[in-house]
């Protein structure tokens, strides 16, 4: 398949209805894995709108996770497309925690540590080294307002591990890191 | 190709009229949309003063300090809560010394607002009949009274531009 003809058809990837040609070079194409990894954001920001727009309508017929599982494997260790996946792992919630230039740097693991908490460890390396070297972690529940979780360090490469508690009466959907004192500097996502 | 958001703040601050008009354009609907929370009669005025500081201000944007969309939402918000305590005309807060404090969904819905602005019509119908009426393509072609090979191209234009747009305001 041809790069142009690929380009047009990465949008099927959100639907799973991609076929084996356009897999195959989108695990070959650098600029495909890019556009792929920037329509996973767009999709889950369009998601997101419509989730507040209709808060009680059913969810969408297709969901992004079947997206996700189907490219993941078929692409593998694409790196773009594994910032996409949100998965379960016997009872845990995994999400990738991502620079804005799509640099994996960890991950946020969630768990119920009883009836009215979740517990959540945060696995980092390769955040950016500032003076100080303390990050803010910040959490956004489905009601989108953003509740400081906590403050913490990284070692002199960048890297965390750390665990909070969150209370279980939220939905968290998203975490971020910011700089203190500055809670646009948005450093990663998930 | 198309400037990014940030050259064109960069531009406006320099005091080009152009690109003023070109990002007005982008955030017009998503600074109204801001601006929802303050009275209706108002909400014109509102964008109206979001857009005269922007000119006025743009200078003070810093990209290493957050998105220019970022940028813009809190100074559409402080503007709507200066007209909600009826100061619409009153200085404006000083952005430099106050970093934007919205979160980054907040942002993306600001964002999404503008890109989706930018599309063509017809790409930014069937994105928003997909997304937000959760129609399936066959049911946004009998909706839209055109053949299902229109809206599968349409939807897949749309999505693939509004990445290109997300991507150039990567770093």
């Amino acid at each position: 398949m041809k790069h142009e003809q690929a380009w047009k058809l990465l949008p099927d990837l959100l639907e799973d209805l991609a076929d084996a040609d356009l897999l195959a070079h989108v695990r070959a194409c650098p600029d495909c894995q890019r556009q792929l990894f920037l329509l996973g954001r767009v999709d889950r920001m369009l998601r997101d709108r419509a989730s507040t727009q209709r808060p009680s309508r059913r969810p969408r017929r297709s969901s992004p996770h079947g997206l996700l599982l189907t490219t993941a494997v078929a692409i593998g260790t694409v790196a773009a497309v594994a910032a996409l996946v949100v998965g379960s792992r016997s009872g845990a919630h995994t999400m990738m925690l991502r620079t804005a230039s799509g640099r994996a740097v960890g991950q946020a693991v969630m768990a119920y540590s009883d009836a009215r908490n979740v517990s959540l460890a945060l696995t980092a390396r390769g955040l950016p080294v500032k003076s100080g070297q303390v990050y803010v972690l910040w959490a956004g529940d489905s009601t989108r307002l953003p509740m400081q979780v906590g403050r913490f360090m990284v070692d002199r490469t960048g890297g965390c591990r750390v665990r909070f508690n969150l209370p279980a009466t939220h939905k968290w959907k998203r975490f971020w890191v910011t700089a203190p004192g500055n809670p646009s500097a948005v450093v990663a996502s998930t | 190709m198309a400037a990014t958001d940030v050259q064109l703040l960069q531009a406006i601050a320099a005091g080009s009229e152009p690109a003023f008009e070109e990002l007005r354009k982008r955030y017009a609907g998503a600074v109204e949309r801001a601006c929802r929370r303050v009275a209706r009669s108002e909400r014109e005025d509102c964008a109206q003063e979001v857009f005269a500081r922007v000119w006025r201000k743009a200078e003070l944007f810093d990209p290493g300090r957050g998105s220019a969309a970022a940028w813009l939402l809190t100074l559409a918000r402080r503007t709507a809560a200066n007209f909600r305590r009826g100061r619409g005309g009153s200085p404006p807060v000083e952005l430099a010394a106050h970093p934007p404090a919205v979160s980054p969904p907040d942002v993306d819905g600001f964002w999404l607002d503008a890109g989706l602005a930018r599309l063509p019509e017809r790409e930014r119908k069937v994105i928003e009949l997909a997304y937000y009426d959760d129609l399936s393509e066959s049911a946004i072609a009998a909706r839209l009274q055109v053949p299902l090979g229109s809206v599968k191209s349409w939807k897949r234009r749309g999505l693939n531009r509004l990445s290109t747009y997300l991507g150039m305001e990567l770093p």
